[in-house]
This record gives C-alpha cells, structure tokens and sequence, in this order.
C-alpha cells in the first residue's frame, strides 16, 4: 500500500480528535498514516464547486498533482475529500481539459498526469486490510451496541465518478461496524442525506431534514451512530440538540466516527483520542460497553 | 400580475457547458428526481428539482439565477436524484452551473461567499485555529497544523477570476464556517 492520508480541514482543523482515532487505530493494522504534504482545502465539493467550478478543478488537480510527486495514491478520512479528488480525476480524463487545466498548474510548476488514484478510507479497510484481518485484531469486541449507521451522500454518489458500492444499497460500513462485534440496526431512512449542506442557505430546512433522519434512528431503537464523513459528524453531534426546540423532540444519541469505535474495539481507550470532545457525550454508553 | 422574461439561449448555455450538462435535453418531466430528494421532503415541494430542470430548459433564468424561485440553494447534494433519473440527466451537475451564474449575479448566499473568500485568504474551507491547535498539541499528541501555501493557491484562483466574485463594497465576514 503506498499510500498518503489526504486529510483535508474539517478533521484536523475542527474535529482533530477523529485524526487521533483514525491515525492510531490505522497504525495498528498496518495502514499508512503518512499525511501529503503541501495540500490545501481538497476543495469542497459542496460550497467551492458551487462558488466556481474551474478554481474548483485546479485546486483539486493541484492537490493531485502532489500526490504524483511523490509517486503516491490518496487515501481521505472525509466523503467531501474523496468525492472532489475522485470528480476532479474524473473531469481531467479528457485530454483537451487536462491540457487546460496543466497551463494553469504550470503557473505553480506542478503538473497534473492522472496517474493518481483515489480511495475513501471504508475502501482501504474493505479491499486493502479485509474484513478477516480487522475481526482478528478486535481485542475489546463491541458486544451488544446497537449502531445506525449513515453513510453520507458523497462516498458513494455520484456512482459514475465514485465507482464503489452500490449507491443506494451500500453495506460495507455495516460489515465493517459487524465485524467489531457490535450489531448494525436497520431504519427507515438509512438512505437520507443528514442535511447539512443546505445549512449554508437555510438552517430550517437542514434541521428539518436532519429531524427526519434522527426519528427514525431512534425509532430504530440505535445506541449510537456511525458515520464516516466529518461534515456528517458535525452535523449529527452538534445539531441534535437544537432539534428539541424546533421538534420537541429530544434525542441525545452518541455519533462516532467509525474509526472511534474502531479505535476502541483494537484497545485504544476513548481517553487517549479524545472522545471527551463530542457534543453528545457517549460517556454512560462506552462504560456501559466495557463493564 | 407577474412578467417572465424568457432567454432563448439559456437552455444552450447549459448545454455547451459540456457532457454532463448536455443531459438537460433528455428530461421528460416524470418528477422521479423530486420523489427522492430530501430537501423536496422537507419543504412541501417548495424546493423540487424538477422544477428546476423545466425552468432551465424553458429559459426562465431569472427565476433560476436572479429571483431563486425556486431556490437553487437548497440542494444538498446528494446525488439521489441523478442516480434514480432514468433519463440520465445530471442534476447537480447543473444545478451546479446554476449556482456558479448566481455566484456571478451576486445573489449566491452570503455563506458560499464567505467561504470562497476563506478558502482565498487561507487556503482552506476551515483554517487553522489557534485553540484547536493547541488542543492538538497538549491533549491529543497530534502536530501542530502547517499554514497552506496561500501563494500557489491564489496565484490559481486569481488566474480563473476567483477573486473577483467577491462583493466590491463592503467585505462579508470572512473566518471559519460554523458548519
């Protein structure tokens, strides 16, 4: 595996307690953690392709141009990151936009080939590390935790560009969460986006959208959820809570990153990689788990 | 009561933007995009984006890019839509395009903006912070973030007139997004 971690901002600059769980758990199954060096913003898939496709696309090739530097393929820790390298990859196929896009890129002397490959971190521990090694590891099984799991839009849609599992069936998060011993529930809308990309314009329609998702998870009967996207994550942990005012509904599910529980399940205590900084405190339910 | 005013050569607009967008041409109005579309779910069909798709092909730019009704905006994304058309149409594709006009009309969210500033001024969509950091440092053993090379960033964004979507009078507040 010669790969370089592309981890993007919300993690490390926001939520750096999931780059602690993920790069330590990594370790331990014999995952590079190795960072690219010199990238900036991936750029968003959302907001930056939105404010003006073409900086879009050389920000994206810039940052795929460094990983060709150094003769390595990109694995990202965010479903945003993955989507604009993968897309970006995609777009810069055709000779004629690649052409364009290197007469930009020259003006920073970087040059963009399309050698790079791209993955999403579920990808390397599915096809690369196997479900096999990572049940082999698990020291503290997650025996009887009860998990919902959300995949987040951008890892598996658009299905042209993103190329991996099914789009609207996709099963490799709950065999990853299965194969820590714990239970993945299914709930009615397993498939809905957690909303927060219309928060920029409007926050009702985000929450409202984030209360359909969390009624169900609940109704469910889910001890916590997982996600594997930090725009995700922040959507869940810190907006749950305004849902009670809007909703009068009260929720207070813990939300994981799904190398948190992984972390957890290869020995790493929550101690060590901060788990004390969600929003939702999952405090009571990991005691809970280890008692 | 109320004027349209009708751009004959929007429609073409979008299509000559490339593949993608060329898959305008092919939506014949089943409404199965709106059927799954969370944000259509939420506002009672307010936002629906097969009313989008026919304002493109009819020209009605106006409504699309200056008024937003309806509002482009409230897409989130998700890419339901373009996986479920049995047409193949390429929604976010242009509803992307449809963002990037309102971008240029200055009608764009102040918060799009805001981060198109950021991401200009920093390199990134959430900079560094000075107490995030310092949580890296002391409590979790991770290395301190390295600043982006701003300079290689702006000379790109500047070379594609990035910069010059910015609002020219007053600044908006630039700094991290909270979301």
């Amino acid at each position: 595996m010669a790969y370089k971690v592309f981890l993007g901002c919300v993690i490390p600059n926001r939520l750096p307690f999931i780059e602690a769980a993920s790069l330590r758990a990594f370790e331990k199954l014999a995952v590079p953690t190795e960072e690219l060096e010199g990238a900036s913003c991936c750029p968003d898939p959302v907001g930056a392709a939105a404010f003006d496709h073409k900086g879009w696309l050389a920000l994206g090739a810039r940052n795929l141009a460094l990983a060709e530097e150094v003769d390595a393929d990109l694995y990202s820790l965010c479903n945003g990151c993955v989507e604009t390298l993968k897309a970006v990859r995609a777009e810069l196929v055709d000779e004629h936009e690649r052409e364009e896009i290197n007469e930009l890129l020259s003006q920073v002397n970087k040059k963009y080939s399309g050698k790079v490959q791209v993955k999403h971190f579920v990808e390397v521990l599915y096809e690369d590390v196997g479900l096999a090694k990572i049940r082999e590891a698990v020291m503290n099984p997650l025996t009887g935790l009860k998990v919902a799991c959300h995949y987040g839009c951008h890892y598996m849609r658009p299905s042209s560009i993103i190329q991996g599992e099914d789009p609207l069936n996709p099963t490799r998060l709950d065999e990853l969460v299965e194969a820590l011993g714990a239970t993945p529930v299914d709930y009615e809308e397993k498939m809905l986006c957690c909303g927060n990309a219309t928060a920029k314009t409007n926050e009702e329609t985000s929450l409202a959208i984030l209360n359909t998702k969390m009624a169900s998870i609940q109704d469910a009967g889910a001890d916590c959820i997982v996600v594997i996207c930090p725009a995700c994550f922040l959507q869940f942990d810190n907006y749950q809570r305004a849902l009670k005012k809007e909703f009068h509904r009260e929720y207070k599910i813990p939300v994981f990153f799904y190398t948190e529980l992984l972390a957890l399940a290869l020995g790493i205590s929550g101690e060590d990689f901060g788990v004390k900084y969600h929003r939702v405190k999952a405090k009571s339910l990991l005691a809970n788990l280890t008692a | 009561m109320q004027t349209l005013t009708i751009d004959f050569e929007f429609r073409n607009q979008i299509i000559d933007t490339g593949s993608h967008a060329k898959t305008l041409s092919a939506c014949y109005q089943c409404g199965t995009c709106t059927g799954g579309c969370p944000a259509a779910k939420v506002t009672n069909g307010a936002f629906n984006p097969r009313k989008l798709i026919i304002n493109s092909l009819l020209g009605l730019k106006e409504k699309l890019v200056q008024t937003l009704s309806p509002n482009v905006w409230l897409c989130t994304t998700c890419q339901k839509c373009v996986e479920s058309c049995p047409q193949g149409v390429e929604l976010t594709e242009i509803f992307n395009l449809l963002k990037n006009m309102s971008v240029d009309a200055k009608t764009a969210p102040v918060a799009f903006v805001s981060q198109g500033q950021t991401i200009f001024e920093t390199g990134f969509t959430i900079p560094i912070q000075k107490a995030i950091q310092g949580r890296r440092e002391r409590n979790l053993g991770l290395e301190l973030r390295k600043e982006a090379p701003v300079d290689e960033v702006q000379t790109l964004l500047k070379a594609v007139g990035w910069d010059a979507k910015f609002p020219t009078e007053e600044p908006a507040e630039t700094g991290g997004e909270d979301k």
